[in-house]
């Protein structure tokens, strides 16, 4: 439940940012936060696999800010996501988990064998990066919305059964190309704003 | 000689390092990049149909559906990286056809959904580096970051939704699979640029540059149909779809809609590459009613359609490319490309699907069914045909309302000997259908069966 919360934070800060670079410092803290929520299921490899690429993406995202002033103001849009995630994170964990058979332990610290705060944080991250994607003006929170939304994606294919390690590889490849591909974009409207 | 399907992906994800190496260094990249599709294409075209092999515990293995189309999607794309190295050099897309290849091979080897979908996902992002150019004078950063933004909804919805499919026990109650597979079918279509989901591929349409557009258009959308209809087949989704007539209505009025509205906005369509980007759009949606059939003929038809539209596809938008350039400000007519104006014709006749090309079987067997389905769904659907005509005829009649003195073919004419090529590779579908249909056919026997396991 406490990393739970601290996903829940992380995204609102890293929302509400105005700046490129405190963005991405947010983005790092979710990303770590919703790893670390599989607790002893996620084995050493695939948790240095993903928190590689975590650093990378924000390292990315980052350098792509080229100075500290650099971002875009939510205004009005971060009331907005917020809502909508939260009143769609309910909806989707209310139509999408059936848990009736399910021994259901929620304890603030330590392991959730139900996978409850996981879906949680998936359907929360998900949901946030939708509604920071709908409403963003331009590549900045494009690129934020996109990195949640895998972020969450993530987090829901490690309940899935299959090969975890090659799905975790080509998921980090995956978040690194976004961030990657986000950062391009952002140099280019940057590029645009100042002529 | 074979090699190892893991090892081609990994030479196929080096070399494309390698051409971002030297990428500019066109007389090097440019040849670089043809031999390495070229030598790619010669091994998934030798390669053992069937035979599995794992990389960290996920098979892959390339069935007959998957080499066919490998080996069309790397021809589409040795053909875009010829016209890019002799006719039109942009030394970004070297590295960005070579990435593409690697997701294409990939995603059509991989046999996990989750790990097919992510390989798709990483193909449709690469090619966001190609799409900007010049952006103090056009809108194509813009139209990158649309499309950008599609991809990342599309694919992690899509993503998402197959993990929670395979990780939810199977005694939910059929509303959350259905709920599911409705959140993959619009995560599809979002990618797929069908009508509604289209805006990004219409700015992407008249922003971008001609082989680009073939990218995205030629290789990426039917890769990406394809992988719907074998992600439907290995989730174990399909059954869900037939107990409720809900998803497959979903999927007939997605089709109608994208069938109808890609031949109207073809038909007020100015520009040729538009002309060409709504006719694969107008195509898809024929695609989508043929799988929503949930029939054998239906799917085969819709996977021919695909795969020929993308061809045709990048026949005509390179076609349209070269006519743009060397016509300047001017409306691009056959007097200053001869050869380019003819490919742009004849990749129309494999838009609608006329005989004896090999579009002619796909259109057939998905428009019969339709009819067979409910007459009203036959008849937008060949309304829909008759629109593409119309805007195929119209495209050619603007190319040919000059007539020149004296027909010399242009200098350079790569466009016109690639469209040349497809044409002549579709016209031989066309003379020996079974060999194009079976593997196809193969893969409509699977899906059948995967429909009802029990």
């Amino acid at each position: 439940m406490l990393l739970l919360g601290l996903v829940a934070t992380a995204t609102l800060a890293a929302n509400g940012a105005r700046r490129l670079r405190f963005m991405a410092v947010a983005f790092l803290g979710v990303s770590l936060a919703a790893h670390l929520i599989a607790g002893p299921a996620t084995s050493l490899a695939q948790l240095s696999v993903n928190a590689t690429a975590a650093l990378t993406s924000a390292a990315v995202l980052f350098v792509a800010a080229r100075d500290g002033r650099y971002g875009e103001d939510p205004g009005w849009r971060l009331w907005l996501s917020t809502v909508v995630a939260a009143a769609s994170t309910a909806t989707a964990f209310a139509f999408l988990r059936t848990v009736a058979t399910a021994d259901v332990q929620i304890v603030l610290l330590g392991e959730d064998p139900s996978g409850i705060t996981q879906e949680v944080a998936a359907f929360w991250l998900l949901s946030s990066g939708i509604a920071i994607l709908l409403t963003a003006r331009g590549a900045v929170r494009g690129s934020l919305g996109a990195l949640l939304m895998l972020s969450g994606a993530q987090l829901f294919v490690g309940l899935a059964p299959g090969p975890q390690l090659a799905f975790t590889l080509l998921l980090s490849w995956l978040e690194v190309v976004v961030a990657l591909a986000g950062a391009f974009l952002i140099v280019n409207e940057r590029a645009l704003r100042e002529t | 000689m074979t090699l190892p399907l893991p090892a081609l992906i990994a030479g196929l994800g080096l070399a494309s390092l390698v051409a971002f190496a030297v990428r500019k260094r066109l007389e090097l990249a440019g040849p670089f990049t043809l031999a390495a599709l070229l030598v790619a294409l010669a091994l998934a075209l030798a390669a053992p149909v069937g035979e599995p092999s794992e990389l960290l515990q996920l098979e892959l293995r390339l069935d007959p559906l998957g080499q066919l189309t490998a080996v069309v999607l790397l021809g589409v794309l040795a053909a875009l990286v010829a016209v890019v190295w002799l006719d039109e050099p942009a030394y970004n897309f070297f590295p960005t056809a070579l990435a593409t290849a690697t997701a294409v091979v990939a995603t059509l080897a991989l046999s996990s959904p989750i790990a097919m979908y992510a390989a798709l996902f990483l193909g449709l992002l690469v090619p966001v580096g190609s799409f900007t150019f010049q952006i103090h004078r056009n809108r194509s950063a813009e139209a990158a970051y649309r499309h950008y933004a599609f991809v990342a909804l599309g694919g992690s919805l899509g993503i998402a939704a197959l993990a929670l499919a395979g990780s939810l026990p199977r005694d939910q109650p059929p509303v959350t699979f259905v709920l599911l597979v409705v959140v993959i079918v619009i995560a599809f279509a979002l990618k797929l640029a069908a009508i509604p989901f289209h805006t990004h591929a219409a700015l992407l349409a008249s922003e971008v540059r001609a082989p680009a557009l073939g990218l995205y258009f030629g290789v990426l959308v039917p890769l990406t149909f394809i992988a719907f209809a074998r992600i439907l087949t290995l989730s174990g989704l399909l059954p869900a779809i037939v107990q409720i007539a809900k998803v497959q209505d979903l999927l007939l009025a997605l089709g109608v809609t994208s069938a109808l509205g890609g031949a109207f906005l073809a038909t007020g369509s100015t520009e040729l590459r538009r002309v060409a980007a709504y006719s694969v759009i107008a195509n898809i949606g024929q695609a989508l009613v043929g799988i929503a059939t949930l029939s054998g003929p239906g799917i085969v038809g819709a996977i021919a359609i695909v795969l020929v539209s993308g061809a045709g596809a990048t026949q005509q938008l390179l076609a349209a490319g070269a006519l743009e350039r060397r016509s300047g400000t001017d409306r691009p007519n056959a007097a200053t490309a001869p050869l380019a104006a003819l490919a742009f014709v004849a990749g129309g006749f494999a838009m609608i699907g006329a005989p004896p090309l090999v579009s002619f079987p796909g259109r057939f067997f998905v428009e019969m069914i339709a009819f067979s389905y409910s007459g009203a769904l036959g008849t937008a659907l060949v309304v829909a045909t008759l629109g593409v005509l119309v805007a195929q005829l119209r495209a050619a009649i603007a190319i040919f309302r000059v007539a020149p003195d004296h027909w010399r073919v242009e200098r350079r004419p790569v466009a016109g000997i690639a469209g040349a090529l497809v044409f002549l590779g579709l016209l031989v579908g066309g003379l020996q259908p079974q060999r194009f249909l079976a593997p196809i056919a193969a893969f409509a026997d699977t899906f059948i069966r995967a429909l009802r396991p029990f």
